[in-house]
């Protein structure tokens, strides 16, 4: 351990008094800090969104009541589009683009369409989620917004986000690695899944509950194939290049890359489990979501694997990025592993309706994608801006107050949901006393959400405090 | 894992054949459903919406309820639907055919409104949107700024969502 280390610095910047930038990462500077600093933003807007939801579940927030735009389920939408679109697309446009860029070599000429693409992006979304709280919405999680913005999201996705492709295609070497295969895969699949479901939900609706089923496609295509490959990709990136060493079992990773991709596609009917939709589609989505248990195994031989010899998890604990991605791969193969147990026929029926299907759903989103795509960050950013990150102090409240934000919510989530089942499923148990045991986790999920925004102020001001001080592009290239 | 037209024609699978085994294939099997008679030569079944349940249904999917309200009854062995009263029998996808947008919900953090209007004992919306604790439901939220037309609208739609008739694919106990 270095003496860096120990002082708690953010490893994976360059050395001292060393400003250079790669010709590569200098062309990929103006899109990349656009990105991450419109995620960022977004995600200090639902951080605070955040609380007001939690605040809102369980007691009267007094004057945000009386105002139409706060509703509950109006902030819960735009809650959770902001994050889902405003951070995790635009953090993983930036950190795919990244990752891609470093593995192919790629040197970017076209930076000013993936920054028109970004805008038309947040452009799109701040109009979207303005409806939202105006309450023109859809009644579809994660498609809520009108119709007319899914086709703009759908072309600034391919200006923004489509990139990592060209920079696949460019490559120098015939060699590929397992992060590319992910970039690749997230970045086509995603533009596919939504216009496909813009389609059948939004712009010609399908038949009767047909709509549910295609929804359900959507969002299980949305969470797996754009957050948890890219989230994949970049485990399988930083883990090897910060330890210096192969992933064990390396050559296991192309099985679990396509069962990855080829069992995903099927898991959203398991989430219609007891609904009124044909049996065999609920029973396809069942065997998909325990299918998935292969990749997540595979991935956790690669991933645990290498981080349980020699002494990688204390290197993982002393490094910042691998400390957070670390935390993300356990994520992974949790909700992995409890996806699939969950999603059979008993289980889920007592934990249909209650917040324990949230819980999984974060442990992707919040637990594993996002975690990584903060570790990553400390990684890239001292890179791309040639300084060191301002504070070690922020860099740990960053990482306490997320990590036990999100431990916090995972346990209200998951044993609240369970226990709210349990009580749901016995019918000689008062309505009112299922809604009163519920309630008694609010305060958790209060606290979390607070933890919460804390954790990410801390890590906003930390980055923009390094991109501000950041010296002048020109003075930087090779 | 070099050739990046197999990597996309993978991915072009992985996402193609999901969405036209579940989702075509389910709008194949469904999309025929309409109105029917759950016993010979009976009344035809969902009745037709009004037009102020429309307007109301709008109103709710405005407000933002299908977050914390479901619409569906599920069958005896998933959960204590039918147990607990809310249904006199399972819903079926035929129940939604009219349907212009399904609100089945995923969250039940307030009662499920699936057979709202067969209810005989039910809750006053007005008072309910406006003065909720007084009304007995302390943790719903107020809604005292939804002006009277809307709360009408509301209203109706809720009491036109009822599953209490015989279906072809779920009888109702004698």
């Amino acid at each position: 351990m270095t003496q860096d280390n120990r002082s708690g610095r953010p490893q994976g910047r360059p050395p001292e008094g060393d400003v250079r930038v790669s010709r590569v990462e200098a062309s990929l500077r103006g899109p990349f800090l656009l990105f991450f600093v419109s995620a960022v933003i977004w995600l200090l807007v639902a951080s605070v969104l955040g609380v007001i939801a939690a605040l809102g579940l369980g007691s009267s927030v007094g004057v945000l009541r009386e105002c139409s735009w706060f509703t509950p389920g109006r902030v819960a939408a735009a809650q959770q589009d902001l994050f889902v679109y405003g951070w995790g697309f635009n953090a993983f446009f930036a950190l795919n683009l990244w990752l891609l860029s470093q593995l192919g070599r790629f040197e970017f000429r076209n930076g000013w369409l993936a920054q028109l693409g970004g805008v038309a992006w947040n452009l799109a979304l701040t109009y979207g989620v303005a409806r939202v709280f105006a309450g023109e919405m859809s009644g579809y999680r994660l498609l809520d917004f009108p119709r007319e913005v899914g086709p703009v999201l759908a072309v600034a996705f391919l200006l923004a986000g489509f990139w990592p492709i060209v920079a696949f295609a460019r490559r120098p070497t015939g060699h590929t690695f397992a992060s590319q295969w992910f970039v690749v895969g997230a970045s086509f699949a995603f533009p596919l899944v939504y216009l496909l479901a813009q389609l059948l939900v939004l712009w010609q609706p399908a038949s009767g509950v047909v709509q549910a089923v295609a929804h359900s496609w959507f969002v299980a295509n949305l969470l797996q194939l754009w957050f948890g490959a890219s989230a994949l990709a970049a485990i399988y990136y930083f883990l090897p290049k910060v330890l210096e060493r192969t992933l064990t079992g390396y050559y296991l990773a192309p099985v679990a890359f396509w069962t990855f991709f080829l069992f995903a596609g099927w898991t959203g009917p398991a989430a219609l489990v007891g609904s009124p939709v044909p049996l065999w589609l609920q029973s396809t989505g069942v065997v998909a979501a325990a299918m998935m248990i292969i990749p997540a195994i595979i991935i956790a031989i690669n991933v645990h694997g290498t981080l349980s010899t020699q002494g990688g998890w204390g290197r993982a604990w002393n490094d910042t990025t691998l400390r957070f991605v670390s935390f993300g791969a356990v994520a992974f193969t949790l909700a992995g592993v409890l996806g699939g147990v969950f999603a059979f026929r008993a289980p889920s029926a007592v934990a249909r309706f209650t917040s324990f299907a949230t819980g999984l759903e974060q442990l992707l989103v919040y637990g594993c994608a996002t975690m990584v795509v903060f570790g990553a960050s400390y990684f890239v950013l001292p890179r791309l801006t040639g300084t060191l990150w301002p504070s070690a102090k922020l860099v740990h409240a960053h990482f306490w107050a997320t990590a036990l934000g999100f431990l916090l919510a995972l346990v209200a989530w998951l044993v609240g949901g369970w226990q709210t089942g349990q009580l749901l499923a016995n019918p000689a148990v008062a309505y009112a006393d299922v809604l009163r045991a519920e309630s008694s986790w609010f305060f958790l999920l209060t606290v979390s959400s607070v933890l919460l925004l804390v954790g990410h102020v801390a890590f906003a001001l930390n980055a923009f405090g390094m991109i501000l001080k950041a010296p002048a592009p020109a003075s930087r290239h090779d | 894992m070099k050739n990046l037209n197999t990597l996309l024609a993978g991915v072009f699978l992985a996402v193609a054949l999901p969405f036209g085994a579940l989702v075509l294939s389910g709008q194949s099997q469904l999309g025929g459903l309409g109105r029917a008679a759950g016993e010979e030569g009976g009344a035809l079944f969902p009745a037709r919406e009004p037009g102020l349940a429309i307007q109301g249904r709008a109103v709710y999917v405005s407000l933002g309820c299908v977050s914390c309200h479901t619409q569906q009854v599920r069958p005896a062995g998933q959960g204590s639907d039918l147990a607990r009263g809310l249904g006199a029998r399972p819903s079926v996808a035929r129940d939604y055919a009219l349907q212009p947008q399904v609100l089945l919900g995923e969250r039940r953090l307030g009662p499920d409104l699936a057979n709202y209007g067969a209810r005989s004992s039910q809750i006053n919306v007005e008072t309910l949107l406006t003065d909720p604790a007084s009304s007995g439901a302390v943790w719903h939220p107020s809604y005292r700024f939804v002006d009277a037309a809307q709360r009408t609208a509301l209203v109706a739609y809720l009491k036109s969502l009822r599953q209490d008739y015989p279906s072809p694919e779920a009888k109702l106990k004698k």
